[in-house]
């Protein structure tokens, strides 16, 4: 143990129980989720989706939980240090840690762009800047304008999205700057009421649009959520959909990052981590099924009638939330209020998510390198600031879509699986037991001892397995690329290596400097 | 929206507000705030 200064911790249990399920609350649950639940059986897929939650989610979280507290007694916040709390004897294992805090990082560099948009379309909203856009093909364009990708008559360049970039980024680091309980705690503390207080006066408001045009009878909120929920039952049939809910529902609770390791290391020994992760998770699928499900879709069918709609469900997150959902709010009384709720709500959810993402990086520093917090966000926030420059300019080029493939789903996956293999196997299942009810204010079900050695894992390689096969491959082969953008696609991989070689050079400093130390 | 589509719907908001209330129950039930 470094010992030299005390680690941050969190000032109450209600304060990382909103900060987990912050960061687990994104734009997927609003955009993601709906879009995947309509496409895919409808409520049908409610059943892979909870069996999915049950073994795979759940058992994640408390995995990641437990681990994240444990490394914590030995002062270390990231999975480098964790892994090798697990497994001494194994020299190699910190450097599949280095994925805990290179996915983290990964994300954030394109995460945080992405939060500028809500940011700047919050301020659209109020300022009715987008009010006069009656069709789809006007809000692209608008939205394409502000993403710098076409100078039109609604923007001349990348100023309007820069500047509303560069004031995101400063308040997250303003957010991280202040610490777990002083920046990121008091944060989700407000921010998470404030979004659910958002959420409901929407759902409510899409609740209460019955049949807003009386030429169209059958284009009502009835049949609106009729879309979404409605069972196909034959949809069941296919692996596609079971492993679509798997991905929903992997993605969602923001599992196999490695925030959840971050954020859990900062709690005491005897502090619970059962109850504590469910309550997180839970909390994330109240804003996910219940919020999420009512709102986009539901309020699209009513507009755009059950033609569209199944294109419009098939768009894409950023359609469904940039394009559609403007439109579809600038048919209603108070527009603006009620686009500004949208696009705000979307920036509560995005800032709880990145700040978490921006922690992995500064609690290396700091627990690793002994460096103190300010310092540690000063070289982050550098760091990060000109790597942000990359999604920002070449978004156009693709670079956003591998970013995210390599950051935010690849290494996310894998991480996963190492963290199960080494929490149910190495640690052992047993050892692994005792750790999650130290402290713990309820039993895990004993079947969990079953699921956690056998199932989780074996859920994860199947997803492993298949999604490499039918998905990845492709990608990686850069299929359907045009040539024009493979250079900048070639350029953003090496760009990864590079900063994932430099993360591991960085853990064998670290470990050094603590050998010698110890010496 | 047919009646399983209400099934399913009501089921689902059940499921997870059962949940919250029973996690959020017994959260403040142990005196979260410390």
């Amino acid at each position: 143990m470094q010992g030299t200064k005390k680690r941050d911790s969190w000032g109450s249990r209600l304060g990382i129980i909103m900060a987990v399920a912050g960061s687990a609350i994104g734009l997927g649950n609003f955009l993601r989720f709906p879009a995947k639940a309509a496409s895919n059986g409808g409520g049908a897929f409610m059943i892979p989706y909870f069996v999915s939650l049950l073994l795979l989610g759940i058992p994640l979280m408390w995995i990641e939980w437990t681990l994240g507290r444990y490394g914590g007694g030995f002062e270390h916040g990231t999975a480098p240090g964790i892994f090798h709390s697990i497994w001494r004897k194994n020299r190699f294992i910190k450097y599949f840690g280095v994925i805990g805090i290179f996915g983290p990082l990964v994300i954030f560099i394109y995460y945080s762009y992405i939060e500028a948009w809500t940011l700047g379309y919050s301020a659209f909203a109020l300022t009715g800047k987008y009010a006069g856009i009656t069709d789809q093909s006007g809000m692209q364009a608008f939205l394409s304008g502000f993403q710098g990708l076409t100078k039109n008559q609604y923007f001349n360049g990348l100023g309007a999205a820069y500047l509303f970039f560069v004031v995101t980024f400063i308040l997250n680091i303003w957010v991280i700057y202040y610490g777990i309980k002083g920046g990121i705690e008091r944060l989700c503390k407000w921010a998470m009421p404030l979004l659910f207080v958002f959420g409901v006066i929407l759902m409510f408001r899409v609740l209460t649009l019955g049949a807003p045009d009386a030429a169209k009878p059958a284009w009502n909120i009835s049949n609106g959520l009729g879309f979404l929920w409605n069972p196909d039952f034959s949809a069941l049939k296919s692996a596609k959909v079971w492993l679509e809910a798997a991905g929903q529902i992997f993605f969602t609770l923001s599992v196999g990052i490695g925030v959840i390791l971050t954020y859990a290391s900062y709690l005491s020994k005897g502090d619970d981590v059962v109850l504590s992760g469910l309550t997180a998770a839970s909390t994330n699928e109240l804003a996910e099924v219940i919020l999420g499900g009512c709102i986009v879709i539901p309020a699209a069918f009513v507009f755009f009638g059950p033609l569209d709609i199944q294109s419009i469900a098939r768009s894409g997150v950023f359609n469904l939330g940039f394009v559609t959902m403007p439109l579809v709010l600038n048919k209603l009384p108070l527009a603006n209020i009620l686009g500004f709720l949208w696009f705000f709500l979307l920036f509560l959810a995005g800032i709880t998510s990145s700040v978490s993402l921006a922690q992995p990086a500064v609690a290396f520093l700091e627990d690793e390198f002994n460096i103190s917090r300010k310092k540690a966000v000063g070289i982050f926030a550098l760091v990060t600031f000109i790597l942000c420059h990359a999604a920002i300019f070449w978004l156009g080029r693709g670079v956003v879509d591998e970013l995210d493939f390599w950051g935010g789903t690849f290494f996310l996956v894998l991480f996963a699986t190492i963290e199960t293999i080494l929490f149910a196997w190495v640690f052992g299942m047993e050892n692994a037991w005792d750790e999650i009810h130290k402290g713990a204010d309820m039993r895990v079900p004993k079947i969990y001892k079953f699921i956690i050695k056998y199932i989780t894992p074996l859920f994860l390689f199947c997803i492993l397995g298949m999604w490499f096969v039918q998905e990845w491959l492709p990608i990686i082969f850069m299929k359907g690329i045009l040539p024009e953008n493979k250079n900048f696609i070639l350029g953003t991989r090496i760009g990864l290596v590079l900063i994932f070689l430099t993360l591991a050079i960085l853990v064998k400093i670290a470990w050094k400097k603590r050998k010698e130390r110890v010496v | 929206m047919n009646l399983g589509g209400w099934v399913f719907l009501f089921l689902s908001w059940g499921v997870i507000l059962g949940l919250v209330l029973f996690c959020f129950g017994k959260v403040f039930g142990k005196k979260a705030l410390k």
